[in-house]
């Protein structure tokens, strides 16, 4: 039997799930990306779960002067903004994660973020 | 608006200016309430059993629950804001969300307290929460979530308090409401 191999479709820009895109601005401390993402990670898994993280899907789309966006789950937005409640060091530095603005696209949490 | 602890203000004020919200402070006393009033913050008498009230008449009023004493104090002099109304052991029922909706008496939930705890105890605590809003809801008491804290880098921005109310079960229009009328 003959095994044809077939080419994988990619999912149409319409039929893919939707997001939301979190700026989140990290006050008091500088920290760079991977420590940012590390911690940001376990504290959301430690309050939500692994199922529940998984529903979120966070991803660290941009890290840049002390501002990160994060892309998760459409309608998933809030849970994700709580869950930052529950982050106060990372690397044992004190920080305040302040969440800015939450959009559809990715263009505009750069324009507010104010990046090129 | 927020709801802290007093001390550091200075700190305090300058982080939640930075947020663009107000304070209440939490004071134990007038002289207090005077540091209070300096920074143009709003001052909140915390009272217990042993406070004279006749000296508090007119001035806002929380009372830190807990207890089935603290939580029955509060809707007997009419406080203002009920602190933590429950600990490990849950100590609300429908009866005193009914009495509190009456009094116009807002439940408030102190963050801090929270982060404080390990893990086991921060999962009882949240679903001590999760019942407590649930009453909340049925009885239509005002509930809200602040801060809570001494510490200025533990204040938390409006958008993230707003975001736990709406994960324990308020609306979105609730959670945004809720803290619109904390004044």
């Amino acid at each position: 039997m003959k095994i044809e191999k077939k080419k994988k479709k990619t999912i149409p820009l319409s039929q893919r799930e939707r997001k939301r895109y979190v700026l989140i601005e990290i006050l008091n401390a500088t920290i760079p990306e991977k420590d940012f993402y590390f911690g940001f990670w376990i504290e959301l898994l430690g309050f939500f779960g692994s199922k529940g993280l998984a529903e979120i899907n966070p991803r660290l789309v941009l890290y840049k002067d002390n501002k990160a966006i994060v892309k998760c789950a459409r309608g998933r937005e809030t849970e994700l903004i709580a869950g930052l409640a529950f982050i106060k060091k990372i690397r044992n530095k004190k920080i305040i994660l302040n969440p800015v603005v939450t959009s559809g696209t990715i263009k505009t949490v750069k324009e507010k973020a104010g990046f090129k | 608006m927020d709801i802290v602890y007093a001390q550091p203000l200075k700190e305090l004020l300058q982080i939640s200016s930075y947020f663009k919200e107000q304070l209440i402070v939490l004071v134990k006393d007038e002289a207090g309430e005077k540091i209070a009033k300096k920074r143009e913050l709003i001052p909140c008498f915390i009272v217990n059993e042993k406070t004279d009230l006749n000296k508090l008449k007119k001035k806002r009023k929380a009372v830190m629950g807990g207890s089935v004493k603290a939580n029955e104090f509060a809707t007997k002099i009419k406080a203002d804001f009920l602190l933590q109304p429950s600990n490990e052991k849950q100590f609300f029922d429908l009866g005193l969300a009914k009495k509190l909706a009456e009094n116009g008496t807002i439940v408030v939930l102190m963050f801090e307290e929270l982060l404080g705890k390990n893990s086991f105890d921060r999962h009882l605590y949240w679903k001590n929460y999760l019942e407590i809003v649930r009453y909340c809801k049925k009885k239509k008491t005002k509930f809200v979530v602040a801060s809570g804290c001494k510490e200025p880098l533990n204040l938390k921005p409006g958008k993230v308090r707003q975001s736990i109310a709406q994960t324990l079960g308020l609306t979105n229009e609730e959670a945004k409401k809720a803290l619109e009328e904390l004044k």
